[in-house]
């Protein structure tokens, strides 16, 4: 009775939990290991996403760099996507998450 | 199932190890308590220092090594007793003075906030199952994935292409996440919850066992109350950071060397140094602030016992000097002897992934020379002094304060050696914590708004053990002097 109440009164809502949910298609398609690119929204905005995104796809290390063969595109809406001239999107997942193949890269 | 069965053999492991250093003597409910949590603080240490020699060694049998380290601490355990060493008299509190209805009053109103304290930190738990806040995912929990999902890979992680992430921060927390996560085969976010949880009550429970092992039940009942009262406490050992572990540490470490002194004995109970030493350096293996303690307790303990015996408490004549001095200079070597492996640990760790600390990586000295942060710290430390604990009516701090002065008998007794060096220690690393503002490369007003009342946190269930220890007006033994019930 009490785990109920407990239960009933608290539903989970945590940030990192969704985030995790938002990029399991992602981190599917990336390698397991290594260092992969990273770009987002640009200023103070663009910095908990960022992280977050680290947190769900370790132990793959984001640099927050678009000079990789793999960049993790993590935007609050797919517009703001078409900004980056050097990238190509591989695929959409949806939600704002994209992954670019760096053109310029070997 | 299986977690159940780990955090058993986790507690059984630092059950053997306390109890294999701690001194015979008889047993009391208060003794069993406070070994029973100081177990399981040192079992989830035990644990983590065992993965990370397991990472260390590319070692694919962590359950085979966890066997093995039990299997060694038991044979220690029972060699001991049968060595059957003289019993200790550890001298405790003087029966109970206060009146029965007091003392029933106490006991409901701390059984009350227990629970009320355990109902909102399962509430926090669940809420909030990958923790409560920034360092929650962007540093410990981030760093137990890469030690468990990493591999042989796990340095990946602590690299500077992930900033702000901290890769230099000691690892005992992730670690033992990480350990439990290995055993079981997959990532379960119940774990961190459950070590939350396990050092935040743990702590409450050092804190009463052992005022009630050293002061009587009412000194151990109001300091519980004015802990489980401090709700920044509760939050944060629900928020999966390192600050409530470290307090666990630092509180354990000043219980183990007051305790100490309390021995009549002159040989076994030496154990009880040790295992401040373990104390101490697992404290440093959880945040870097444990290494700042771990040198002001180091320092405090030189000035006391090595350097200035002569200005000492108990130390009257040449001769006393000299008979203070040999025993103090062996104590000293018996706590460098429990920290000493954990130094090993650290300075593989740091030279193995070679992250710089942030803080000191690029020293200004020149603003050490800038009177106005000077003015913004003291400022910044008296705001705290009567808000870091979240309290909603009266500051705990203010409280203490409060008591102080109302004591009909002011003057608190450093009744020891020991507690003498626990205040100077503590007060080194508060000294500690304002140098490094000082000279801290972030912005000033940022690092102390988000940073400073977890430190104030970190010392506080220690600040309440030693008001309670040594304050004139909750013992109740002295003659003449009738208890203030409160």
């Amino acid at each position: 009775m009490i785990q109920a109440h407990i239960l009933g009164r608290s539903r989970p809502d945590d940030v990192a939990q969704r985030s995790d949910l938002r990029f399991a298609r992602l981190k599917a398609a990336l390698p397991q290991q290594g260092v992969v690119g990273y770009v987002g929204d640009a200023g103070e905005s663009g910095v908990a996403p960022y992280y977050l995104a680290q947190y769900a796809l370790a132990p793959l290390v984001l640099d927050r760099s678009p000079n990789h063969p793999f960049v993790v595109g993590n935007f609050s809406s797919s517009t703001a996507a078409t900004a980056f001239e050097n990238l190509r999107v591989l695929k959409d997942f949806g939600d704002g998450v994209l992954l670019f193949a760096g053109e310029d890269q070997p | 199932m299986l977690v159940a069965l780990l955090t058993l053999l986790g507690a059984a492991n630092g059950l053997l190890l306390v109890l294999l250093l701690w001194p015979h003597e008889s047993a009391s409910s208060a003794n069993w308590l406070l070994q029973g949590c100081l177990s399981l603080g040192f079992g989830l240490g035990l644990f983590s220092v065992v993965f990370m020699l397991s990472r260390a060694s590319a070692g694919q049998h962590l359950l085979a090594i966890d066997l093995a380290a039990f299997a060694l601490l038991l044979a220690g355990y029972l060699y001991k007793n049968k060595r059957g060493y003289p019993a200790v008299t550890v001298s405790h509190s003087s029966g109970e003075a206060d009146p029965h209805w007091l003392v029933l009053v106490l006991r409901a109103a701390f059984a009350i906030a227990l629970l009320a304290a355990l109902y909102s930190a399962i509430l926090r738990a669940i809420t909030h199952p990958h923790g409560d806040g920034w360092d929650a995912f962007a540093i410990w929990n981030l760093h137990a994935r890469f030690l468990f999902r990493g591999g042989e890979h796990w340095r990946d992680g602590f690299t500077p292409l992930i900033p702000w992430s901290h890769p230099d921060y000691p690892l005992l927390l992730p670690a033992v996440i990480s350990h439990f996560w290995t055993a079981l085969g997959r990532e379960n976010q119940l774990v961190p919850t459950m070590v939350g949880l396990v050092f935040t009550f743990s702590t409450v429970g050092i804190l009463f066992s052992s005022l009630a092992h050293l002061r009587g039940q009412t000194s151990a009942t109001l300091a519980g109350l004015v802990l489980l009262a401090t709700p920044f406490f509760i939050e944060q050992g629900t928020a999966q950071y390192a600050d409530v572990p470290l307090s666990f540490f630092i509180l354990a470490t000043i219980v183990l060397t007051c305790l100490c002194e309390k021995s009549s004995a002159v040989g076994p109970h030496r154990g009880l140094l040790v295992l401040a030493g373990i104390s101490c350096g697992f404290g440093a293996w959880t945040k870097n602030e444990g290494l700042l303690f771990l040198l002001a307790i180091f320092a405090a303990w030189l000035l006391i016992f090595v350097i200035a015996p002569s200005r000492s408490i108990d130390s009257n004549t040449p001769s006393q000097h000299e008979e203070n001095a040999r025993p103090a200079s062996i104590s000293f070597v018996l706590i460098l002897a429990g920290v000493a492996p954990f130094l090993l640990l650290i300075a593989w760790f740091k030279h193995s992934i070679g992250a710089p600390n942030e803080l000191f990586a690029a020293i200004a000295f020149h603003k050490l020379l800038d009177a106005s942060r000077y003015l913004v710290i003291l400022k910044w430390y008296g705001k705290d002094f009567l808000r870091f604990g979240d309290w909603s009516l009266i500051p705990g701090t203010l409280l203490l304060a409060g008591i102080y002065f109302a004591s009909p008998n002011k003057h608190m007794r450093p009744t020891n050696f020991a507690s003498r060096a626990c205040h100077i220690a503590l007060a080194m690393t508060l000294a500690g914590y304002f140098l490094i503002y000082l000279i801290t490369p972030y912005d000033l007003y940022w690092h102390l708004r988000f940073s400073l009342n977890r430190l104030f946190l970190q010392l506080w269930p220690a600040v309440i053990f030693l008001f309670f220890l040594e304050n004139p007006a909750f013992d109740s033994s002295v003659p003449g002097e009738k208890p203030v019930s409160r």
